[in-house]
């Protein structure tokens, strides 16, 4: 296989005939906030301040079936696409204001398992190599197929 | 989230079945029905005086139960904190059967887990890396033990006096202050205090304050015999102490505490180094020195 491994057309449609029953009905929203873009988000609004903090790859919530209730639930959040977003110069000192003057408590960044999302991680480092405060940051990847590969502190 | 353990569904399997029989064997062995569940739920300093060889089945799967100082965890605590691979717990489990009820069949349940927990190289989180870190320089200074107290005069004289009240203080102020200040003080305080490996870990940490103590007490009476005899024991002590805390109860502990705790402590433990300043890096220094002059010393005499 050649190309971009981010762009690269894969049909999954089989193997997600043979995985386990869709739960059906009626799951709760744990998103607590508006807006979620990080171009559109203040990091000084109230939800953010000493907040467990989720910034998400666009494609990661698509990618999780359990996505509300087991990464977004309890954390604030804010969503970007490493690859395609224009201006990520705003993202870094955004980052950044929030571990200086929202005073987050954790970072956590999801990204997908392809290597242009890595991108993210890298704008939360640069963040916090430019905030004056620490904050624990954890990196967590996640698979094609909705797969947790890795979670680690960085 | 904790991970899945298999240990509970296990445990709840044995006592529906009545124990570790099959449904055959259990008609022909009624008077001898092993009781695995009965075992796991008796502290394990107990179960290794009614059954030394547990002791052995235990070192071999890489769990020093048999040299702690406190031995009062439970045996089931113990399997389910070490976070053995599904293969690992098997083995042992069995082992411990055919142990204490040799002869017996065994039909162990199939256990299934979706993560192997114990994984080689691990990366802690934040704050618990920051405690590994801090066990790495106390163990430099330990590591400078032996030479330095086979080295000692008898009576001591004052230099000798001067360099042991200097590991004294190093000990109680960067150990056991600074350091047991974001261990027993803050991270501790997450669990519950009656959990018999955090009431273990005290105990540890009150004997080597002891040997501390006496050590001390020794190099005020010039007394080289005793200050020998408390600084060996304090560093075996802790030697392994650190061992059992780097291996295996924080990464328990990680495992428990949830991302917004960790976050809690890390900020917890910036105030305690800003409390404590510049002399926990004055500390860093002197092990440095200390290493130096005992490496040149050790070179000069071989």
């Amino acid at each position: 296989m050649e190309g971009c491994p981010g762009s690269r057309m894969m049909d999954l449609r089989k193997e997600q005939g043979a995985a386990a029953p869709v739960a059906t009905g009626s799951l709760e929203s744990q998103l607590a906030q508006w807006p979620i873009q990080l171009h559109l988000i203040n990091p000084q609004a109230p939800y953010y301040q000493n907040a467990d903090v989720l910034l998400a790859a666009d494609c990661v919530a698509f990618a999780l079936g359990n996505f509300h209730s087991a990464h977004l639930k309890g954390k604030s959040i804010a969503i970007a696409c490493p690859k395609l977003d224009e201006g990520q110069e705003i993202y870094v000192d955004k980052i950044k204001a929030w571990i200086d003057d929202a005073k987050i408590n954790t970072l956590t960044v999801m990204i997908m398992q392809v290597p242009c999302c890595g991108g993210l991680l890298a704008l939360a480092q640069e963040a916090a190599q430019k905030a004056t405060r620490k904050v624990p940051i954890k990196c967590v990847v996640v698979g094609l197929r909705g797969d947790i590969l890795e979670e680690s502190w960085v | 989230m904790r991970p899945y353990s298999p240990f509970a569904v296990f445990l709840t399997q044995v006592k529906s079945n009545g124990g570790w029989c099959s449904d055959s064997e259990r008609v022909s062995n009624q008077t001898h029905k092993a009781d695995l569940t009965g075992l796991l739920n008796r502290n394990i300093k107990e179960v290794m005086a009614a059954h030394p060889a547990v002791g052995e089945v235990l070192q071999a799967a890489q769990i020093g139960c048999a040299t702690c100082a406190a031995g009062n965890c439970l045996f089931k605590d113990i399997v389910e904190i070490h976070a053995l691979s599904p293969e690992q717990e098997t083995t042992l489990l069995r082992r411990v059967a055919e142990t204490v009820y040799p002869g017996q069949p065994v039909d162990l349940p199939g256990l299934q887990r979706k993560t192997l927990t114990r994984t080689g190289a691990h990366k802690f989180a934040p704050p618990l890396q920051e405690l590994v870190d801090e066990h790495k320089v106390i163990k430099r200074v330990l590591a400078l033990i032996p030479q330095f107290t086979c080295a000692l005069g008898s009576p001591l004289n004052t230099q000798e006096q001067q360099m042991l009240y200097a590991i004294v203080d190093f000990v109680r102020n960067f150990a056991d202050r600074f350091h047991h200040a974001k261990e027993e003080d803050l991270l501790f305080k997450y669990f519950d205090p009656g959990a018999a490996i955090l009431v273990a870990m005290h105990e540890e940490h009150e004997l080597g304050r002891a040997h501390i103590r006496s050590a001390l007490d020794g190099i005020e009476r010039g007394d080289t015999t005793c200050v020998r005899k408390h600084l060996t024991a304090y560093r075996e002590l802790l030697t392994e102490h650190i061992r059992k805390e780097d291996d295996i109860l924080y990464p328990w502990m990680e495992r428990q505490l949830t991302d917004a705790q960790i976050g809690r402590l890390f900020a917890q433990f910036r105030e305690v180094d800003a409390k404590f300043g510049d002399r926990p890096a004055g500390y860093r220094t002197w092990v440095g020195t200390l290493e130096t002059k005992y490496n040149n010393t050790a070179r000069k005499e071989t």
